[in-house]
């Protein structure tokens, strides 16, 4: 028995030995060239096949480097990232949201791209789009940079409202006259802070009042424009009751299909409207104008630009060589085209696709357009006024009492 | 009893204990290291402060309310999965054509992945499209349901729902596995004797599972209060808190906000809690195997 038992344990071991050395071998064979890793958000509209395309192609035309492009929801992607870095293992090359940049450059995670990206990459790219310029040095590549617009869908109403309040009572006409919502609100929280953002700035608020130095004071979103924001954001939802049912539990994807399905008048959306439409079979054709302000204040929609950075300190020269292959038109521009963002290069700028009635208004609405505070910490206030938006919604709070409480904890949280 | 078989035994025993205590005991210990510590955004410890971390973050009423709400989260969890569990397991215990597939069948929710479970049932609840509330309307069984992921108590209740619904398999099977070990002869006894099947179930069958019972609530006590993916998928913690519970708030703290010390004092506090579950459950356990 014992001598059996003794013979059958040595052979696994033996067994188990010669498997993972074989395994190690095969994997030691395989490493012979450079690996790397590109964190690959999901924006709405772009596909699968491009993905596995463009890593396939670079791969195929360059013997040294083997690109992973790993595929990862945009809502997780700050989640994914700093886990990473946590452990130690972070990728080369990841897209991120800009705003995230001052955080990875205070944990001295980023690299400067233009050590190793090409110069006729970063030569091509639009002066106005390298907002991860930081203190002279370039952080990351623009990858998607849009403003935020109104759709409407020409079935249900003809009106462009000039103002928030036009835009309430053309919204409320088509709730009454139809089966249809009036407007598109995703009420779920989720990493962005976006429909807040886009009444916030229509009402002439803003997050935080900025010093005289250009830093960022005390949070405002309980100044008078921030509650304007949220009491007319709670009238439309609990009053008028032009919004989608279940606004609360509906985040981004989840409500804007609504819109697509032909069932909502307006949405505020971003430059991917096409080609997500495109993709879930809509049967009409959108029509696209400015995010209005509130009477008396001009239209400030919101702008969000997401970059490619750069991480890990080993293979960064393979990883600046897949961005100059990615940066040319054959591929940046056909990523643009599939997420709708314009084009941040110039060469693709100039194609005949990016010159629609919908490329137009994107262009317009970046001209007074605004961007998220770039600060440390943010996603902790996001959350925050998130759950200030959400109480006021369900009626726990009033919107000055909510936005009070959150503009409080916030300026505790900063220390200011 | 310290011969060359047990030797063996041991030697082959210690590279998996190796590799858990590397894996397990290492990440515990370092937790309870970080909530002593100011840490960085990656979590690296940079200033030993003592229990100011805990201080700081107990006097929080906010942590005290998600504390609650996991507590109260867990119980109402497991004492749902074990009546349903329970349930499920007496009828599958019963001889009737078609029993194995029926068995078959209760395991899907189990065997399923979590996230996809949780994803199909955020569907599910979809107030636009989800077929809950379309089958409700359409039978007339509730003409106005509520928006179940959207206000505080139908959220509370529909995560809970769906970690009751992949929780029940688990009892279901435990349980019945403790029916199946009780001897048929005590039962037709009794039923000689004229009792009931209700007394049967009280005087023979619950008895003769009890330990099983500690063991699969014990079991179940630590998953669900543990259970992330559930709460995540479908809410997020929302809406306005309402189904935040500690694992949760652990991981915002920990992997959104960057505050490591502060998730780590969390963490701890789990800890604390779980272990003290479990010396109760452990104590109960012996107690009756001693009787």
């Amino acid at each position: 028995m014992g001598k059996r038992l003794v013979i059958t344990s040595l052979s696994s071991i033996a067994l188990l030995c010669a498997g993972t050395a074989a395994a190690f071998a095969t994997a030691q064979s395989e490493t012979a060239k450079t690996d790397v890793t590109f964190f690959w958000a999901l924006y709405d509209g772009l596909t699968e096949e491009y993905r596995a395309e463009l890593q396939d192609a670079f791969n195929a035309a360059h013997d040294d480097v083997e690109v992973e492009i790993v595929p990862i929801q945009w809502g997780q992607m700050h989640d994914r990232l700093t886990t990473a870095l946590a452990g130690g293992q972070p990728p080369e090359i990841s897209v991120i949201g800009t705003r995230w940049l001052l955080e990875f450059m205070a944990l001295d995670a980023v690299e400067e791209v233009t050590q190793y990206v090409g110069a006729e990459t970063i030569g091509n790219i639009a002066a106005g789009a390298m907002e991860a310029q930081v203190g002279g040095r370039l952080m990351g590549l623009p990858i998607a940079a849009g403003a935020r617009i109104l759709a409407y869908n020409p079935n249900l109403t003809s009106v462009v409202p000039q103002t928030m309040e036009e835009l309430r009572a053309e919204a409320r006409r088509v709730t009454a006259a139809t089966d249809a919502y009036g407007l598109i609100m995703p009420g779920k929280k989720s990493t962005e802070l976006t429909d807040f953002a886009y009444y916030l700035l229509a009402a002439g608020g803003d997050f935080f009042e900025t010093l005289p130095d250009g830093s960022y004071g005390r949070s405002t979103v309980n100044s008078p424009a921030g509650v304007k924001a949220l009491e007319f954001m709670v009238t439309l939802t609990n009053e008028d009751q032009v919004v989608q049912e279940g606004y609360l539990a509906l985040d981004r994807t989840e409500s804007h299909p609504i819109f697509y399905s032909g069932n909502a008048a307006y949405v505020f959306i971003g430059a991917w409207v096409e080609s997500a439409m495109n993709q879930a079979g809509a049967d009409f054709q959108a029509q696209y104008a400015q995010i209005p302000g509130f009477d008396g204040q001009p239209s400030t929609p919101l702008i969000i630009t997401d970059s490619v950075a750069m991480f890990s300190d080993t293979n960064l020269e393979a990883a600046g060589t897949f961005l100059d292959f990615f940066y040319q038109d054959q591929w940046k521009a056909r990523f643009d085209e599939l997420v709708g963002f314009p084009p941040v290069t110039v060469s693709a700028g100039k194609l005949p696709q990016f010159q629609s009635p919908l490329y137009q208004a994107l262009g317009e609405a970046a001209v007074n357009a605004k961007g998220w505070p770039l600060m440390d910490g943010f996603a902790e206030y996001t959350d925050l006024i998130w759950d200030a938006v959400q109480k006021a919604h369900l009626g726990q709070m009033t919107p000055k009492e909510a936005l009070d409480e959150a503009a409080a904890r916030i300026d505790e949280l900063r220390g200011t | 009893m310290w011969n060359a078989e047990a030797r063996l035994a041991y030697a082959l025993v210690l590279p998996a204990l190796l590799l858990l205590a590397a894996l397990m005991l290492y990440p515990i210990a370092y937790v309870f290291q970080m909530s002593l510590f100011r840490t960085d955004k990656l979590g690296r410890l940079q200033e030993f402060v003592g229990a100011a971390n805990f201080v700081e973050h107990l006097s929080d009423r906010a942590f005290w309310q998600i504390a609650l709400r996991s507590l109260y989260w867990t119980l109402l969890g497991v004492v749902v999965k074990t009546l349903l569990g329970m349930a499920a397991a007496v009828l599958l215990n019963v001889r009737f054509p078609g029993r194995h597939v029926a068995r078959l069948l209760l395991i899907i929710p189990w065997a399923s992945a979590v996230p996809i479970s949780a994803l199909i049932w955020e569907w599910v609840y979809h107030a636009e499209f989800g077929l809950l509330n379309h089958t409700l309307r359409a039978t007339g069984l509730w003409a106005n349901p509520p928006v179940w992921l959207g206000y505080p108590l139908p959220a509370f209740a529909a995560t809970l729902w769906v970690d009751i619904w992949i929780g029940i398999p688990f009892m279901a099977l435990v349980f019945l596995a403790g029916m199946q070990s009780i001897p048929g002869e005590l039962y037709e006894s009794a039923a000689i004797d004229g009792a009931s099947a209700v007394q049967r179930f009280w005087f023979i069958t619950l008895p003769g599972i009890r330990h099983i019972i500690l063991i699969a609530t014990m079991l179940s006590s630590l998953w669900t209060f543990n259970d992330f993916n559930s709460i995540y998928i479908l809410t997020r913690g929302g809406p306005a808190g309402a189904t935040d519970i500690l694992i949760t708030a652990i991981y915002k703290s920990g992997f959104e906000w960057l505050k490591f010390s502060r998730a780590a004092v969390m963490a701890v506090v789990t800890f604390l809690i779980l272990t003290g579950v479990s010396i109760i459950y452990a104590r109960a356990y012996f107690r009756t195997e001693r009787a």
